[in-house]
């Protein structure tokens, strides 16, 4: 008996080993947050906004290593020897929907964002904070989800487009929404963003979308929207309406937004913030940083063309194809443009107190001086050689040159020449530092056509290693013309002829994991 | 004079004659017959060796068993033949008459580790291999997880022979999960790791392959490996081994080393896609002038010669033993010493081993016993972990060192190459060492309870605490030619030094009660039922700083100030509770029955979804025993096995049924970082196990008194509920897909084992071989495909193919001509004679990316795997050679010179030789172009496929052993001497590198396989 009970005894034992310790199971990292235990405080919902700006600085939109500056090298301006990203495979018009690089990544980045946006909208209101704070926070967010939707309908056209969190069940098969309708929901947004964002913050707050960021981004798309890519009938409103939307910045009180004075210094991170930037992506090392200045200084993978080079003009105003510029082809570099020593070094220029030799760029002989901290004298104390994931420049998004840019064409093309638009024009043109000639209608009254061509240039090359100018030559339809060229190095040597097939090429084709996982993604034309 | 010296030799051999006849000059000599049978059935047996005890002098029996033999007086004779007992007689007349051998039941009655107990193996009805590691005594195994190759029925894939880290990867009948296909792995009945643990140590291995797993519930599904460690048997003693071993690569790429021939290739290369030379007419003149007076400047580095060497390994095994009624014990201590093949002072790997297992009866009813499993060990790599990638992407033109000793680099400016990866730099700068001290104590009791019950429970603590420490030196390369330095790494961040701690502590308690009971003499039952606990804690930490002053410091302490980038640190729990039983029933031995249960509960799920019951039953029947069974003089065992069992995987990431928020999603705001947080995962609360049924059917039997064996198993392992980590589109928030219950898999497969073993006199020879078939299907994704899944190839995962089959272009030849381009489907703007020509599956004249076809292979599971020993014995000497290999595999090496100029990188050989030209029209390789720049020839297609398939003499030994009487004046009971070559024979079309090595990694560039040249010692005191 005695027995039996210290067997029956220990057959309890057994059982009660786990029985009564069933919360043994129920374990918990300490080290992350999950769904259900986040959304309690204003700290959690600050972590969250900024969560929201992260993919600003992934590699499909405007950070990994050189993204955005890559992107130059899908256009005349630069040659990317590695296809670093897949932009060359895109400058050659050979980009197919199974690319790895820069096709599915923006696609990715992009909705990664848009996610996060979807998120917080949704949540923000479960957590007690200051309602002015919230509201602010929202402005920020709804800037930024018109943002990425802007990266995508952009480059790809028409693409799905959500506004909930989440959620694979409700979401994972919608098909693409008509790149129109997505358009009204970015202007939207960005309507929504200006009305309650700040004109400016303090110093700790500095880098977060301010109410002109959201009319300027909005300048931008109506731009791209009046322009021939989207505008097919031309139709002269809409032109009218992005000069609109530009003049509004001009004119908003209280910002303070001018054209800095000294073009190089613009880029430098030591005079980041300044007037003239409206949105820039902050990047900080240690921490958050690129490798602008290493692929700039080094890898040479952004290399600027001898075309760019060429189509600086005299700093008489005049192209160096006229007679009368003064061009001297033993002295190419000289008395030009001063835009162009703050933007590409070149075979003769100096580099960290270096003369830059022939092959100091061993891809085209010439670097891309923007973006870098590096020029002439010598490189900040301890900053000689940046290395990977070491540069702090923040990438500039809308600055103020651009707008003024913008409204001198929409403006030229709704109404054709106009004091107005010779004001903007000269305006970027006689900044200080660069002081060309003014552009008088009173000495040559150019007709809308020509002055239509003194803009694009005027754009080429103010905004030359800043990744617009790629959007520019697809939304103006000269793609088919300028990609269908030969590039070369300093010296004339061919390095390849690009293709662009303007049938197929103005969009990017929809990444096929997507068509693979989602088969009402219809695929753009062509691919 | 001469005369002399000839007296002399006769003198000694004439001694050494006496010497070694001692025994028969010295005692008189008489003649003595005798006929040896079988004492089972009485039939005479031939060819039994009879030896005179003591001596070398042995005769065999001949067809009728008869034997004459001349002994002296007081001699013994001893009997001894494969299948029996051996048996010694003394001698006491001059007729010994019949001598009747006992069968050798000790390989039917052998025992086999099974979970939470032992089985006869005449009983078992399961499908199990075993690995007596006795066999594998002498063979340089560095990582007891290599000591399973060539096992029937497992995929043993090492893939790489790094020190430290030589880990090969064990796939047990197939893949049957789209996760972690790992088997569990238990030490003495406790979870363990087999990196940490002494393959010296080791008695056996078992491997459960079917339900016989079953008992381990949710961690069976990719079968069970049970290691047994030795325990101290007989008189006390000491043993002593060692050996000392050279190493080098079985094979590496045949890459181009001549600059001039290097860099006339890259031109044309460049040249052939239309971009201009990356080196001039004048650069290579002055190149090819140059390199006759100053190799400095101008240098033809072979680079595998620079920065790879021999590699050395040597270790010794020491062990103190020994039992009796009341106890037993064994203590043993390893030491290995590797140094690999790079130069310089970062690929070496030292082990310490300390081993205990002892025993005691306390009393009649209880028996306590304590086993410890400790290892102490480290292992150095270069800091910069890429240096394979480095090694196979530098050039001939890269300087080694210039004069002086400083690190070279090239005055040639190669596009593409814009900061000089020196090899031998990376090789010898900086450190990263990796010290890991990992304790497994367990303490066990057994207690005899009335009505024949036993009461059994073990207690394990498996403490791991690895110290990951690495330095990050300032390194800068000299330009040969101008002596500028480059930095190789940036100065402000460098040097710098890391430290990261993982400190894991797993516990674990199981404890049975155990019931045998015979009923009416015939019916034998056997009931076990238990519980455990099982719980596993890790925390790591990591920290770091820069700032230090100069290399000489590198403790992270000696760093000015922190590296923010580095600093880390969490914890996480795993708990798994279980109850278990099984039922053992047979009836005379004959009729076998056995069936178990596990009931898993397990922290990586919701509550609601924790707990799972895995079933098995298993039955066997003994044909051999049966009274209608006629051929039992041949048969000495015909055993039929069947099996069916329910089998668990919960091998998913913790907490993935919780929607986690990740930080580290920052931004900067005013110029201060602000942290951010999202989620970047989309989870599924309603994950559960993954179930794999398993179905098995085997035949065993021996024939001849068991000089032959054999045995064959057919299996369907079918998993459902495959927890996988669903894509999902990007529109989806960008989020990882969740891991759902979705997929089904099934495997099913052929294992044939045969032995044959026997002697001729004293010549014993055997052989074993196996041949495993595999087959592979993804049953049901739930109409999804995944593409490129756990793979970086181009590969596509679907209903009705095998798991990651190749999902690629068919290439069917190369263009001739451009008329021929033009003529055929569209490929590319950039398509010239030379390039590749692919099929247009789809018909609509233009290659896309729908053209691309399914091969039916897996990347990564062979169809057919296979292994066969030779053993052959001479008096003390014994050779052993150990083939295996796998079939049916294709293997898709990819970039650094599997592919020409990838990413700047050097060509092999045959770019020079055997690619195509106008004039080399029939070429094997198409035009050379730089790889990752020409969008042609290196898009996924099958001309890149090879056969992976190889047969390796994976080991061959030669060993004598000293005779005894040579040993008894030293007091060695034992001694025996060896050399052995590991790896040193593969065959394979596959010639660029080691097709074991490449599987796993698809790339050159990783640490290759090492052949072995060893020699060494084991004696016994």
């Amino acid at each position: 008996m005695k027995n039996i009970a210290i067997i029956t005894g220990l057959l309890f034992v057994l059982i009660a080993t786990g029985g009564c310790k069933k919360d043994l199971l129920e374990t918990k990292p300490d080290y992350k947050y999950n769904e259900g235990n986040f959304w309690e405080s204003e700290a959690a919902v600050g972590a969250a906004l900024s969560g929201c700006y992260n993919p600003l600085t992934s590699d499909g939109l405007f950070g990994g290593d050189a993204t955005p500056l890559w992107e130059e090298t899908a256009t005349p301006n630069a040659y990317n020897y590695s296809n670093a990203m897949g932009f060359n495979l895109i400058a050659e018009g050979r980009q197919q929907s199974s690319d790895g690089g820069i096709i599915p990544q923006r696609w990715h980045d992009s909705y990664v964002g848009i996610g996060r946006c979807n998120t917080f909208m949704a949540n923000v209101d479960k957590v007690e904070m200051s309602e002015d704070t919230k509201t602010r926070m929202k402005g920020e967010v709804h800037f930024l989800r018109g943002l990425y939707y802007f990266m995508l309908e952009n480059y790809y056209g028409d693409v799905p487009l959500i506004l909930d969190p989440p959620n694979l069940s409700t979401q994972a098969a919608l098909p693409r929404t008509p790149r129109e309708e997505v358009v009204t929901q970015i202007i939207k947004d960005l309507d929504s963003a200006a009305l309650v964002l700040p004109l400016k913050y303090s110093k700790g707050d500095i880098g977060r979308a301010t109410k002109g960021a959201a009319m300027a981004l909005k300048a931008r798309i109506l731009l791209y929207e009046a322009s021939p890519l989207f505008n097919s009938s031309n139709d002269a409103a809409k032109w009218k309406a992005a000069a609109d939307a530009a003049k509004a910045v001009m004119d908003l009180p209280g910002t303070g937004y001018g054209l800095y004075n000294d073009y190089r210094g613009l880029f430098l991170p030591q005079n980041e913030n300044n007037k003239e930037v409206i949105f820039d992506v902050q990047y900080i090392f240690p921490g958050l940083g690129t490798s602008f200045d290493l692929i700039g200084k080094q890898y040479n993978t952004n290399a600027p063309v001898l075309g760019l080079a060429e189509a600086y003009d005299m700093n008489n105003g005049l192209p160096i194809t006229d007679p009368a510029s003064g061009y001297d082809p033993a002295k190419p570099y000289a008395n030009r443009d001063p835009r162009l020593y703050g933007t590409i070094f070149f075979p003769g220029d100096t580099l960290m107190e270096v003369k830059v030799t022939n092959s100091r760029f061993a891809v085209t002989g010439f670097g891309m001086k923007k973006y870098t901290i590096y020029d002439k004298g010598p490189a900040p104390a301890g900053q000689t050689d940046l290395k990977s994931g070491q540069s702090e420049t923040n990438f500039i998004i809308l600055r103020y040159a651009d707008i003024l840019l913008m409204y001198a064409e929409a403006l030229n093309e709704a109404s054709g020449p106009s004091q107005e638009v010779y004001d903007a024009l000269n305006a970027v043109r006689q900044r200080p530092s660069v002081n060309l000639p003014e552009i008088d209608p009173a000495v040559t009254p150019y007709t809308q056509a020509e002055l239509r061509e003194i803009i694009h240039h005027e754009r080429r090359i103010e905004l030359a290693g800043e990744g617009l100018y790629y959007n520019d030559i697809r939304r103006w339809k000269t793609a088919g013309t300028v990609l269908n060229a030969p590039i070369n190095t300093y010296d004339g040597s061919q390095i390849e002829v690009r293709t662009f097939n303007p049938a197929r090429d103005y969009f990017w084709p929809i990444p096929l994991t997507e068509t693979d996982l989602n088969a009402a993604l219809t695929q753009n034309e062509g691919y | 004079m001469r005369s002399h010296t000839l007296r002399r030799l006769l003198q000694i051999t004439t001694c050494l004659i006496i010497l070694i006849c001692a025994d028969y000059s010295l005692y008189a000599q008489k003649s003595v017959t005798g006929k040896v049978l079988s004492a089972k059935d009485q039939v005479p047996l031939p060819g039994v060796t009879v030896n005179v005890a003591g001596t070398s002098s042995s005769v065999t029996t001949t067809i009728d068993g008869a034997f004459t033999i001349t002994v002296k007086d007081g001699a013994s004779l001893n009997f001894s033949m494969v299948g029996y007992l051996p048996k010694q007689i003394k001698v006491t007349s001059r007729n010994l008459g019949n001598i009747a051998l006992e069968e050798d039941v000790k390989s039917l009655s052998s025992v086999v580790v099974v979970g939470y107990g032992t089985q006869k193996k005449v009983n078992l009805t399961g499908s199990i291999a075993t690995i007596d590691m006795s066999e594998k005594e002498g063979q340089p195994i560095t990582n007891a997880s290599n000591a399973l190759h060539g096992a029937p029925g497992l995929f043993v894939n090492l893939g790489n022979s790094q020190p430290g880290v030589d880990r090969a990867t064990i796939r047990i009948r197939g893949m049957g999960t789209l996760n972690n296909n790992d088997p569990l792995v238990l030490v003495d009945g406790i979870e363990y790791s087999l990196d940490e643990l002494n393959p010296a140590d080791i008695e056996s291995i078992s491997v459960l392959k079917d339900a016989s797993a079953a008992i381990y519930g949710s961690r069976a599904a990719n079968g069970v490996i049970l290691v047994t460690t030795k325990k101290g048997r007989g008189a006390s003693k000491v043993d002593y081994g060692y050996y000392y071993g050279s190493q080098k690569p079985t094979a590496m790429p045949d890459a181009i080393w001549d600059p001039i021939v290097y860099m006339n290739l890259k031109n044309q290369a460049l040249e052939n896609i239309g971009k201009v030379h990356d080196y001039s007419d004048e650069e290579i003149a002055e190149y090819e002038q140059g390199m006759k007076t100053d190799p400095f400047t101008y240098p033809s580095s072979n680079w595998f010669d620079i920065a790879l060497d021999n590699g050395q390994i040597q270790k010794h095994d020491l062990s103190f033993s020994g039992s009796a009624d009341k106890y037993q014990y064994r203590l043993s201590l390893g030491f290995l010493d590797r140094s690999g093949i790079i130069i310089g002072p970062n690929d070496k790997e030292k082990k310490y081993s300390l081993g205990f297992n002892g025993s005691m009866n306390i009393s009649k009813r209880l028996k306590v016993g304590l086993t410890l499993d400790g290892y102490y060990r480290f292992y150095n790599e270069p800091y910069y972990n890429s240096f394979w990638n480095y090694l196979t992407r530098t050039l001939p033109i890269l300087t080694d060192t210039l004069p002086d000793g400083r690190y070279g680099n090239s005055w040639l400016r190669t596009p593409g190459r814009n900061n000089w990866e020196n090899p031998r730099m990376i090789a010898e700068t900086g450190f990263a060492k990796k010290v890991v001290s990992r304790f497994l104590g367990t303490v066990f009791a057994d207690y005899q309870l009335p009505f024949n019950i036993t009461y059994h429970a073990k207690f394990g603590a498996d403490k791991y605490d690895g110290l990951l420490e690495n330095f990050t030196p300032q390194v800068k390369t000299f330009n040969p030619k101008t002596g500028a330095a480059i930095n190789w790494n940036s100065p402000s961040t460098a040097p710098r030094s890391r430290g990261i701690d993982y400190n894991d502590l797993n516990i674990h308690f199981y404890h049975t009660l155990d019931w045998n009971k015979t009923f009416a003499e015939d019916h034998n039952l056997n009931i076990m039922v238990g519980s455990s606990y099982d719980d596993f804690d890790s925390r790591s930490f990591s920290s770091g700083s820069m700032g230090y002053l100069d290399g000489t410091l590198t403790a992270i302490s000696a760093g000015a100030l922190p590296y923010e980038g580095y600093i880390s640190g969490s914890s996480e729990q795993d708990v798994l509770i279980s109850y278990f039983g099984r039922l053992n029933y047979d009836y005379k031995g004959k009729y076998l029955l056995e069936g178990t249960f596990r009931y898993d509960g397990s922290s990586r799920f919701a509550n609601g979804k924790r707990w799972g019951v895995f079933p098995s039953v298993s039955a066997g029947w003994r044909i051999d025993k049966e009274s209608f069974f006629h051929m039992a003089n041949v048969f000495n065992l015909l055993k039929l096995r069947a099996s069916y069992g329910q089998l668990g995987n919960q091998a998913v990431a913790l907490y993935s049924y919780q929607n986690s928020i990740n930080l580290g999603q920052d931004y900067s705001f005013g110029g201060g970082l602000s942290s951010g947080a999202a989620a970047t995962a989309y989870s599924d609360p309603n994950t559960s196990w993954e179930t794999t049924n398993t179905y098995n059917l085997g035949l065993d039997a021996n024939l001849l008194g068991n000089r032959i064996s054999f045995s064959i198993d057919a299996y369907k392992k079918y998993t459902i509920d495959i927890l996988r980590a669903v894509n999902i589109p990007d529109q989806v928030g960008g989020l990882t897909g969740p891991s759902k219950n979705v997929g089904t898999m099934q495997n099913t497969g052929i294992e044939l084992t045969l032995g044959y073993r026997n002697n001729i006199g004293s010549f014993n020879y055997s052989f074993n071989g196996n041949v495993a078939y595999n087959k592979n299907k993804v049953v049901d994704l739930n109409g999804e495909i995944l593409y490129g899944f756990d793979t970086n190839l181009s590969t596509i995962t679907e209903a009705g193919y095998p798991v990651n089959s190749y999902f690629i272009y068919d290439a069917t030849g190369i263009f001739q001509s451009a008329e021929e381009v033009a003529n055929s489907p569209f490929q590319s703007a950039t398509t010239t004679a030379g390039d590749l020509k692919y099929r247009d599956i789809n018909g609509d004249n233009k290659i896309t990316s729908d053209d691309r076809v399914i091969i039916s292979t897996s990347t990564q599971i062979p169809k057919y795997t296979f292994g066969f020993g030779l053993d052959l014995g001479y008096k003390g000497f014994s050779l052993n050679a150990f083939f295996q290999g796998v079939a049916g595999l294709k293997i898709y090496p990819t970039a650094n010179l599997a592919f020409p100029f990838n990413n700047g990188a050097d060509a092999t050989w045959e770019w020079v030789t055997d690619s195509w030209t106008p004039d080399r029209p029939n070429a094997r390789l198409p035009q050379v172009t730089p790889s990752n720049v020409d969008n042609d020839n290196y898009v996924a297609s099958d001309f890149w496929l090879q056969d992976g398939s190889y047969l390796r003499l994976k080991n061959i030994q030669l060993s004598y052993a000293l005779p005894s009487k040579w040993l008894s004046g030293a007091k060695i009971k034992r001694a025996s001497v060896y050399v052995n070559a590991e790896n040193y024979l593969t065959f394979s079309k596959y010639k660029d590198f080691d097709p074991e090595s490449i599987l796993n990694a698809n790339s050159l560039y990783h640490y290759p396989m090492l052949k072995t040249i060893s020699a060494g010692i084991n004696v016994t005191f």
